[in-house]
């Protein structure tokens, strides 16, 4: 089955699950009509407690505060759990060489068919903007693309090949029984 | 925007109901398709699409009119969605998936059918949402991530591995050969 007819068949299947769902939302205006009257009917436990707690206090202003004391606990919460990178040496030293030249870039990873679509970070040891992974691929036909910064970079100007996928280019590699591409 | 609907979105903000309720109308099963996404149970989906309706309407005065509503609206139901996730999870185990026939009756086709269903209902919820919103919204990359609050590429990652599970899936039950 290739990508087209299994995105086709993804694309039914959603699509049977969504309809059969139809006579249960039946009357839905109706039901969030009657609740929306209820609830307007009556002062919210925000505004209640507000009144309570912050008679003179703005809504901007307790939420600015809520916002900042929730920032400064993500922050110390942050620096205690993020994992470090996967470092490249797990990486085989000899094999097919993934590459990006870009100096102004945070983050650079490949994300292909041989990681299941997991990023594998690129490094620049040097900060020359040249950033790098070789990895030990099997021979086969690959598909990949890096991202940098967040953002999709489909076409590798190394890539053998380029493929259109949701609505985007994703470059392929041909790799052989060396390893190298 | 759809004919109508800046005028629909524009009588809710002055406090009119009716108006509201055609909202309502025209996206219950589009926002269906984001909550189901998400809870992956036909009756707490139905649940959360009413609360986001209901959400969506208390929040309205923060819509951007500029924006496109849907998006917006999908980004409500999301996180009620996610929201009751998270309470659920603390509360009872992992759902099982509610919606699978009897595959004792059904035919190949069908039976290919109901495999995809079930690989695309089983994936975890960060490769299943996108996809649902990609494949069955037709939704953008950049209309995902506003909506999931993450990065275009990370879209992609997922959508791309989303449906690598999918085929590694079917070809493990022997639906379809493993093509390289």
């Amino acid at each position: 089955m290739w990508s087209r007819d299994l995105d086709d068949q993804i694309r039914e299947a959603l699509s049977q699950e969504i309809e059969a769902a139809r006579p249960e939302l039946e009357g839905l205006e109706e039901r969030v009509i009657s609740a929306l009257a209820t609830r307007l009917a009556k002062p919210s436990i925000w505004q209640r407690l507000r009144q309570l707690f912050l008679p003179g206090m703005t809504p901007r202003w307790a939420f600015a505060g809520g916002i900042a004391l929730a920032l400064a606990l993500g922050f110390i919460i942050g620096r205690l759990i993020t994992p470090s990178p996967t470092p490249l040496s797990s990486y085989a030293q000899a094999g097919t060489l993934f590459a990006v030249v870009d100096p102004g870039a945070q983050s650079v990873a490949v994300v292909g068919d041989f990681s299941a679509w997991q990023p594998v970070p690129l490094s620049d040891p040097d900060g020359d903007g040249v950033w790098t992974a070789v990895l030990n691929l099997p021979p086969g036909r690959y598909e990949y693309a890096f991202v940098v910064d967040g953002r999709w970079i489909g076409q590798d100007p190394l890539a053998d090949e380029y493929v259109r996928s949701f609505g985007d280019y994703a470059s392929v590699r041909y790799v052989g029984s060396g390893g190298g591409a | 925007m759809i004919p109508g609907e800046l005028e629909l979105v524009q009588k809710s903000l002055a406090g009119d109901l009716e108006a509201w309720g055609e909202i309502v109308r025209r996206y219950k099963e589009a926002v269906y398709g984001v909550t189901v996404a998400i809870l992956r149970n036909r009756a707490d989906a139905e649940d959360a699409v009413q609360e986001a309706f209901i959400r969506a309407y208390e929040r309205l005065h923060h819509y951007d009119l500029s924006r496109k509503f849907s998006t917006w609206l999908f980004t409500v139901a999301a996180n009620v969605a996610k929201n009751m996730l998270r309470k659920r999870r603390r509360q009872d185990p992992p759902a099982k998936l509610d919606c699978a026939p009897d595959p004792a009756e059904a035919t190949w086709k069908e039976e290919v059918e109901q495999a995809v269903r079930e690989a695309v209902w089983s994936l975890p919820e960060i490769y299943r949402v996108p996809m649902v919103l990609r494949y069955w919204h037709e939704l953008d990359l950049s209309e995902i991530s506003q909506v999931l609050g993450i990065r275009p590429g990370t879209v992609k990652t997922r959508l791309h591995r989303g449906r690598a599970l999918v085929r590694a899936q079917l070809v493990q039950r022997g639906v379809i050969r493993d093509v390289v």
